[in-house]
């Protein structure tokens, strides 16, 4: 068994819209003896677009039509029809999340990049697609060490930190080269977070001054300050918690970084210090660029060169948002794919006995039931105490009861499960609703409170089902 | 050869006890401590008197393999116990000189005599009761005769058949029973829940299932005669497989289309490694339902069906 399927990455971002398309190769891993393993075994990006400016209507504004444009003429320079994509992920980022109408742009593309391409955004999820198309956690899992990559961008500089492999905290600042802008040797916009950065300081940063080289350098200078705070290089100073986008958090204590990479549109700039007008994009990025590069805090940190840098947010949302369910699952025919699932997920203590997990969905349910309407949710927990034939049964009743009245609406029953148990289960599930519902009951998958799924349709002869989990609120 | 004399090997052995007292002597310098992970509380394996009669032993199989790592002072500790977490495998166990430590050593030789158990006990009669099935056997007559006489472990008794036929509806769609096989500990451990997840699974397709039984001292090929007997169209086994030193309860489904006394061994469908570490039983009870389903539909098994 050996079946490919392509995926497209699409990254509205604040200066640059980009966008991947990717194989993703699926191979059954177990001997045919054995209950098949089916598993992602390649991930290849097979055309790169090239990087455009993101077109903007107004300061506030995304220009939905010109980015349509922009991914219609890729389709067509990649030779790849929206209907051969099965999976994939449009991504909008940093500030330009902030825009108005990015709810409206992501909809306008979901419909045209394909069957199965969802819409995600959300600083903590950019955090880890870029870090993962950088490849910082497969860097952390080689040399055994905790490695931070920083996406230094135009609006923001999403941070993940990766201990061995594992994720373990991300955040994100508002830090990033376009935050100010130079136009004819004058400052054009300051973004008001580094505006007050500066004044702290005693730097009067003013758009429509002129653009003083030095001036400038100190600020970025305070910018990558802030940065090797949020990596606990330094303690944090009066300004620092201010600086986190919509008042978000900064990285958990346990999360230590070791190691460092950068991506982002900055980022070659930190590797390569460019020669030349420091000014030619228009912004500091240059200068940030080069202020990181001589920050004696970071400087502490290993640094590591990254598989990808401007492009690693739009290679993460390609190549890494997609995972496959386990190999033995239930689904009735012809009810998948599924998008924008929400998930109602029954927490630990809860599930420990089936009673507990029954209220917890009788409790929860009627919050995803805006004004009474019964409309489609996907149940999860982990299921890893209920392994055995009856203790199954059990809570294939516990699931039944609990949800009662979502079940007697003409939605599908969801279930998404991370033990072994997805088979099963939904057997169990299908006897006692009598056949009269069509039950997807899919496991091997981890989700958390508040994530949307995404279920497409079955691959690799209908063992497994690609999933994307995701999480859709714009300020997380 | 040369024979000693006395006042020659009282010699040798006050030499060799001199060594091994010097061999027991502190070291000059103490051993860096190993990392805590590195060493797991170790059993006490000295303890008979220790232990005394109101102690009692550490019990050494329950020590999951996957999460023992006794080198000392390694290189790369953490990445190789990290890596052995991913299978069961005698690997990072340390060494004694050439040889194995003693808790390793124990561990082998326990898990080689849960094998031996497996393969030397019977199944309870009480136990198969329970598990709704009645109890028929093959032509051996003792464990002993099943172990030297593979031949007559492939047929039933006259009896077995006689009640088979009585006691079975004919022309099943599927026919399950389940067998001892090489493992009578797979038994206990898994069919309590494979076998009821599989019938559940048929259920779930609406496929008719004939009246399951055990057989006692069977082989796989048993499976042939069964399956001629009640002209039946897939059956079935669910036996225990030749047990290894990772596990004595690994159970196999032997699954065929119409099978028939002497067809090549591969138009046998086989689903192995079932059990709590393996593929858990309650799922592949439910995987195994679609294995039938597929072969119904194709009426063809083993290599001549693709999974």
């Amino acid at each position: 068994m050996h079946e490919e399927i392509c995926s497209v990455g699409v990254d509205i971002g604040t200066s640059t819209t980009q966008l991947i398309f990717s194989r993703l190769t699926i191979e059954n891993r177990a001997s045919s003896y054995t209950a098949p393993r089916i598993q992602i075994v390649k991930k290849e990006v097979v055309h790169r677009s090239g990087i455009y400016f993101t077109p903007l209507r107004s300061g506030t504004e995304i220009d939905a039509e010109a980015v349509k444009e922009i991914v219609r003429k890729e389709y067509a320079a990649a030779g790849i029809r929206p209907a051969d994509v099965r999976t994939g992920a449009v991504i909008i980022t940093g500030e330009t999340a902030r825009k108005q109408n990015a709810n409206e742009v992501l909809e306008a593309l979901a419909s045209l990049a394909g069957d199965f391409v969802v819409a995600t955004a959300g600083p903590d999820l950019e955090s880890v697609l870029s870090a993962r198309g950088a490849g910082a956690d497969r860097l952390s899992e080689e040399a055994r060490t905790a490695v931070a990559n920083l996406d230094v961008g135009g609006g923001t500089t999403n941070i993940a930190v990766f201990d061995k492999g594992k994720l373990a905290g991300v955040c994100c600042l508002d830090i990033g080269g376009r935050l100010i802008r130079v136009e004819h040797g004058r400052i054009a916009y300051v973004y008001h977070k580094i505006e007050a950065l500066a004044r702290a300081h005693g730097i009067a940063l003013r758009a429509g001054d002129a653009a003083d080289v030095e001036m400038l350098r100190r600020v970025c200078g305070l910018m990558a300050d802030q940065l090797a705070q949020a990596l606990s290089r330094r303690p944090p100073d009066g300004q620092h918690a201010g600086l986190y986008t919509n008042g978000g958090k900064p990285l958990p204590e346990a999360a230590r970084a070791r190691a460092v990479t950068y991506s982002g549109g900055v980022a070659d700039c930190i590797y390569t210090p460019p020669e030349g007008d420091v000014f030619r994009y228009g912004d500091v990025g240059v200068l940030l660029g080069q202020a990181i590069r001589g920050n004696a805090d970071l400087g502490g940190l290993r640094l590591f060169r990254p598989a990808e840098t401007i492009r690693a947010t739009v290679v993460g949302a390609g190549t890494h948002t997609t995972e496959v369910s386990g190999s033995t699952i239930h689904y009735a025919r012809g009810r998948l794919p599924v998008k924008n699932v929400p998930v109602l997920r029954v927490s630990e203590e809860d599930e420990a006995a089936p009673e507990t997990l029954r209220d917890a969905i009788r409790r929860q349910m009627p919050m995803y039931q805006p004004e009474g309407r019964i409309e489609q949710v996907a149940i999860a927990f982990s299921g890893r105490s209920y392994t055995s034939f009856a203790a199954i049964q059990k809570l294939a009743a516990a699931v039944t009861d609990g949800a009662a009245e979502s079940i007697a609406g003409g939605n599908p029953l969801i279930l998404v499960v991370e033990a072994d148990i997805g088979k099963v289960l939904g057997n169990a599930l299908n006897v006692r609703l009598d056949f009269r519902k069509d039950v997807i009951c899919i496991d091997g998958i981890r989700t958390q409170d508040g994530d949307y799924v995404d279920i497409g349709a079955p691959v690799a002869d209908g063992h497994v089902v690609p999933v994307v989990v995701k999480t859709l609120i714009f300020n997380s | 050869m040369r024979v000693l004399d006395e006042a020659t090997l009282t010699r040798i052995i006050e030499q060799v006890v001199a060594e091994l007292a010097q061999d027991e002597r502190p070291p000059e310098k103490p051993a860096p401590t190993p990392a805590a992970r590195t060493e797991p509380a170790a059993p006490d394996i000295r303890m008979p008197e220790t232990a005394g009669e109101a102690g009692c032993l550490p019990d050494i199989t329950e020590i999951d393999i996957r999460e023992q790592y006794l080198v000392e002072q390694p290189e790369h500790g953490e990445a190789y116990a990290d890596l052995k977490r991913n299978a069961p495998c005698r690997l990072g166990i340390g060494k004694a000189g050439a040889r194995y430590k003693t808790l390793p050593q124990l561990e082998f030789r326990a898990a080689h005599s849960a094998a031996q158990d497996a393969v030397f006990s019977d199944v309870d009669e009480a136990f198969i009761a329970s598990q709704g099935v009645f109890l028929v056997q093959s032509q051996c007559d003792s464990k002993d005769t099943y172990l030297t006489r593979p031949d007559l472990g492939r047929r039933l008794s006259k009896a077995a058949a006689d009640t088979i036929r009585e006691r079975c509806r004919a022309h099943p769609t599927v026919q399950i029973y389940v067998s001892d096989g090489l493992s009578s500990a797979a038994v206990s451990a898994n069919i309590p829940d494979l076998l009821p997840a599989l019938l559940q699974g048929l259920q779930n397709y609406k496929i008719d299932v004939g009246t399951p039984f055990f057989v006692r001292y069977g082989r796989v090929g048993v499976m042939d005669e069964v399956s001629e007997l009640l002209g039946a169209e897939v059956t079935c086994v669910l036996i225990g497989e030749r047990p290894g030193l990772i596990t004595a309860e690994s159970m196999s489904a032997y699954i065929a289309y119409r099978a028939t006394v002497g067809m090549p061994e591969a138009r046998r469908t086989v689903l192995s490694n079932i059990h709590r570490s393996g593929t858990n039983p309650a799922e592949a009870g439910a995987h195994i339902a679609d294995i039938i389903k597929l072969m119904l539909e194709k009426k063809a098994s083993g290599t001549d069906l693709k999974l």
